[in-house]
């Protein structure tokens, strides 16, 4: 048993760094360090989530009651497909990316991402591709075809408006953006992790992090495909989706669900290892059944890729096709029940207490079952005609992906911020955020059930009073109003919490993972010594267990850290510059040249990149 | 294992951060949580339920039998969910009350990592639950997709989606060639095979108290089938985003009875549905010659203002030559005697007509329907002609 204040004993390690860290903006614009790349994320993610979320109140408020007439028509679908596209790809996404990058390494108890500039690289293609699939606004208007960009609705023949093109044009940079850090993110884990931590030693949260990399890294090249395919349409003139020339509607279909519903796995996973890593630590005892926790995660990711199918149902792909995907979709059900047993087993014969994080991760687990026990009926085909395109299924997901998804990464925020800022976030806007919060996501997604069922379709900017869908309308709506209250709880709670928060020290919840060892916020090297690790809680068991202490080196370290670098901004910058001349293809003469303009950079770039000394 | 009582680490902070709240505080909050937690749900599922506005489009009363199948899964899976999700939150709740750490208890609980024959049980147990429920769906599926009988008598009717309205064509039997919109109409106890496709984007027919929806995809034909049992009249519209007024892109499923006439009760009214045949045969008629001076201005205005590019009035002179583009907008041979226009969207009166002649786009975002310039009298004699097209 040993105090956490043998660490502070430890020596600075030797750097050895081929550049001086720049300071101030310049230093945000060419930090390769993982945990800045971090916050970056994290802050984009929450302002996405700010602006997604008001998108929904917004609609939300033209379908409040009947044969309303404030956001109508293509203005409704545009709101609709901006809040799902920034939910999914610009919110949860890089909030998800925003832990991957702070934390993983530190969990591993590496220093750094395998391959930094290929990190910051990830980062800036996400934010200029976020930007400029936002910027449809100002130079056109908002994409209208649904998240889904079902074709043909999306070709310029039947949505001329140059809405759809930023849309495909963002999405595509998004998805380099996770393609690369996939593959980044697999490298790290496999290969970077501190001395003794098997595989079966990897925090939960850091193997559900490994599963998504590999449903990143895999999934994305399909939709890429796709949207590469779509481009071509609008922009050349060719016919994928043409079906008067022998193209075929479907074909995007199924490119889009064989990455569509991957990626729901990429949303959720992470939250579930959240929620892994915190139930533990406030019910003072190991995650029950780790093992099962990991593998569950894992055969969910391999079962994921052979489910898009259920997403096809109504689209008559003929009942064996439909027999298979009902089926392995069923199937699902299985691991998943294993985790929220798991978690269950966790807290019973604990001693728990109940601060913010462990609040939020506690409503993880009966509002994911709702959304899961939804999700058993949509498995069922004949069932799923029904509920279909109907806001049951709207229900359905929204449980899984704010009452899941959303709910676990507040927990996480609640749990790690102290780590990110030094500081500790207010206990009682906390608990202000995590009330306004459930009550107004119950108010406003249990009443969906109903409205399905009722045969209300989704994405309807209308309906007619005696249809019986206005008391739950209703109802729904002034719930985002609290959620929207919540929010903004919790973003006032972070703002002040920088400034008069009470300090957190290295460990404040008596933690079990490496993390918790190094500085609160950690020194830019992450930890003054390579850490050791005997078990899957090394630093619990070096508080707790007499011969298990995690031995402080008496010689500093020598170590390499990388350099700050421009290059990785330039090649995102290149690839902005392809993807402008595509766009103003038809509009401004000789528009390619900026095209070529971008590859060229591109090329230049990366030549600089490579012979950049690190 | 360090299963015995140890003191608290020597991290930092001691406490936690619960330590930032008063402690009398802190046990009212942990104490009420959960409760209020599970009251808040018992009281928004209760609001849900007492609404008692009426539901006509509720997917669990059913009017067929492959409506049916959809609604025994749903009240099966209901009971399990029910079930499984009681059996969860009553744990999670009971968890969260029984162990909550004492004030002042600095013992650790057993540092246990697991039971495997427990986990063997509850990755069982779905396992078994799974295989259970997938056995039926199996059955479902294949139902569902089973064609009606050669032998028997069908309705087969091909279903064009369209921007924003839906185009019938009866392919079989007496009604064979009858050709309308937005309103489909079929006999009660007879098979219906319906061929659905689009002509632009993807759309979904879907009358929930029928069945399930189904896709109409351009360039592909797939078929829906189903029996409806009792006469009456069904809402419905396109599930599939389909554009700017996909919310408008009704539709109305008339069930008729199979020989006489019966009352049936539509909107909280009393309406008389004739029987399936004497419908057909009045549609199959020729539009009746224009009576009066009124009538037959409104004729030659429905004429002069290009009208018959894009709309079929079988029996008007000048509007009956099927032209491709003649299917481009709604058969209007006998539009007088459907309920709604625009697709399910206002009731069919001659003002209403009027409204949307004269600027279509204002009732309906982006609407196909060119707006062609007329005077709100011009327009008047126009939808006076075609409401008289019973």
């Amino acid at each position: 048993m040993a105090a956490l204040s043998v660490f502070d004993k430890a020596l600075e390690p030797v750097y050895h760094q081929e550049r001086e860290v720049k300071y101030g903006l310049v230093d945000w614009l060419t930090t390769v360090d993982h945990k800045k790349i971090g916050v970056l994320y994290g802050v984009a993610g929450l302002f996405y989530l700010l602006v997604g979320g008001l998108e929904a109140l917004l609609f939300r408020i033209q379908i409040a009651k009947p044969d309303q007439n404030i956001f109508v028509g293509d203005t409704f679908n545009g709101l609709v497909t901006m809040h799902a596209t920034t939910m999914v790809f610009m919110a949860v996404m890089p909030l998800i990316a925003a832990f991957s990058n702070y934390f993983v390494p530190l969990m591993i108890g590496a220093r750094d991402v395998a391959f930094p500039r290929m990190n910051a690289f990830s980062w800036w293609t996400f934010c200029f591709g976020s930007i400029l699939l936002n910027s449809s606004l100002i130079f056109a208007e908002f994409p209208a075809a649904g998240w889904t960009g079902y074709a043909p609705l999306t070709t310029k023949a039947m949505s001329p408006s140059a809405g759809i093109d930023f849309w495909w044009a963002g999405l595509t940079m998004l998805a380099i953006s996770s393609m690369v850090a996939g593959v980044n993110f697999v490298v790290t884990i496999l290969n970077m992790r501190a001395p003794g931590m098997t595989l079966m030693r990897v925090p939960v949260l850091v193997w559900m992090m490994m599963v998504i990399q590999f449903l990143l890294a895999f999934s994305f090249p399909p939709v890429a495909v796709g949207l590469i395919l779509l481009s071509f349409d609008r922009t050349f003139g060719t016919v994928f989706y043409e079906y008067t020339m022998g193209g075929d509607p479907h074909l995007w279909q199924h490119l889009f669900w064989v990455f569509g519903h991957p990626e729901v796995y990429v949303l959720i996973l992470p939250s579930m290892g959240i929620v892994s890593e915190i139930l533990p630590v406030f019910a003072r005892r190991p995650l029950f059944g780790q093992h099962a926790v990991i593998f569950s995660g894992i055969f969910i990711g391999f079962v994921g890729f052979g489910v898009w199918g259920h997403h096809m149902f109504t689209a008559g792909m003929g009942p064996i096709a439909d027999a298979v995907f009902a089926s392995t979709t069923a199937i699902i059900a299985i691991p998943t029940g294993v985790k929220i047993f798991n978690w269950l087993g966790t807290l019973w014969g604990a001693k728990m207490t109940y601060p913010t994080p462990m609040i939020f991760a506690l409503s993880f687990i009966p509002l994911f079952t709702i959304g899961g026990l939804s999700g058993i009926m949509h498995a069922n085909a004949p069932l799923d005609l029904q509920q279909h395109d109907s806001y049951f299924v709207v229900a359905h997901f929204h449980y899984v992906l704010v009452g899941g998804a959303l709910m676990g990464l507040f927990a996480g925020f609640y749990f790690y911020m102290p780590k990110v800022t030094g500081k500790l976030m207010n206990e009682a806007l906390g608990k202000v955020h995590f009330w306004l919060f459930a009550i107004g996501l119950n108010l406003t997604f249990w009443p969906m059930h109903d409205l399905g069922n009722r045969g209300m379709p989704r994405r309807i900017y209308t309906y007619p009073a005696d249809a019986g869908w206005n008391f739950d309308n209703l109802l729904a709506t002034s719930g985002v109003f609290l959620m929207a209250a919540g929010t903004l709880v919790f973003v006032y709670n972070i703002l002040t919490s920088l400034k008069n928060g009470k300090a957190a020290g290295r460990d404040p919840w008596d933690a079990c993972t490496l993390e918790w060892l190094a500085d609160s916020p950690p020194k830019a090297h992450n930890f003054d010594f390579t850490p050791i690790v005997f078990s899957e809680r090394p630093l619990w068991d070096h508080k707790h267990t007499a011969d298990m202490a995690i031995p402080v080196p008496a010689a500093a370290e020598e170590i390499h850290m990388p350099s700050y670098s421009w290059k990785p901004m330039w090649v995102s910058g290149g690839i902005v510059l392809i993807l402008v001349g595509l766009l103003l293809l038809h509009t401004i003469p000789f528009s390619w040249l900026i095209s070529v303009a971008g590859g060229l950079s591109i090329i230049g770039s990366l030549y600089a990149w490579v012979t950049e000394p690190v | 294992m360090a299963n015995v009582a140890q003191p608290r680490s020597q991290s930092s902070v001691p406490e936690g951060v619960a330590g930032a709240l008063p402690a009398s505080n802190r046990s009212a909050v942990r104490r009420l949580w959960p409760a209020l937690t599970l009251l808040a749900w018992i009281a928004v599922a209760a609001l849900c339920g007492c609404s008692n506005e009426p539901a006509p489009r509720d997917t669990h009363n059913a009017i067929s039998e492959s409506g049916d199948i959809s609604s025994f899964f749903y009240q099966m899976l209901l009971w399990l969910d029910v079930a499984i999700g009681a059996i969860v939150i009553a744990a999670w709740g009971y968890a969260l009350v029984r162990f909550k750490r004492a004030t002042g208890d600095d013992t650790l609980p057993a540092q246990n990592h697991g039971d495997a024959k427990l986990e063997l049980i509850w990755t069982a147990i779905p396992t078994v639950i799974v295989i259970a429920i997938t056995v039926p769906m199996l059955v479902g599926v294949f139902r569902l997709a089973k064609r009606p009988d050669q032998n028997q008598q069908t309705i087969e009717i091909d279903v064009t989606g369209k921007q924003w309205w839906w185009e019938f064509q009866y392919k079989s039997g007496t009604a064979n060639g009858l050709h309308t919109a937005n309103e489909v109409h079929v006999q009660a106890g007879t098979a219906v095979v319906m061929n659905m496709t689009s002509s632009d984007v993807i759309h979904a027919w879907w009358v929930p108290r029928l069945t399930g929806k189904r896709d109409a995809t351009p360039g592909r034909s797939y078929p829906l089938y189903f029996s409806a049992r009792e006469p009456g009249i069904y809402d419905g519209q396109c599930a599939e985003l389909c554009g700017a007024s996909h919310a408008l892109m009704g539709t109305k499923l008339f069930v008729h009875p199979p020989a006489k006439e019966v009352e049936v009760e539509y909107n909280g009214a009393k309406v008389k549905l004739d029987s399936y045949e004497t419908w057909v045969k009045e549609q199959l008629a020729p539009a009746a010659a224009p009576a009066g001076a009124d009538m037959e201005r409104g004729a030659k205005l429905f004429k002069d203002k290009t009208c018959p590019t894009c709309h079929i009035v079988k029996g008007l002179e000048g509007a009956e030559s099927a032209s491709p583009s003649m299917t481009t907008g709604p058969n209007l041979t006998h539009v007088g005697s459907r309920m709604t226009i625009a697709a399910n969207t206002l009731p069919n009166t001659a003002d209403n007509l009027a409204k949307w002649i004269l600027d279509p786009q204002a009732v309906k975002p982006g609407a196909k329907m060119t707006k062609i310039a007329m005077t709100p009298d011009e327009a008047k004699a126009i939808a006076a002609f075609l409401t008289s097209l019973k």
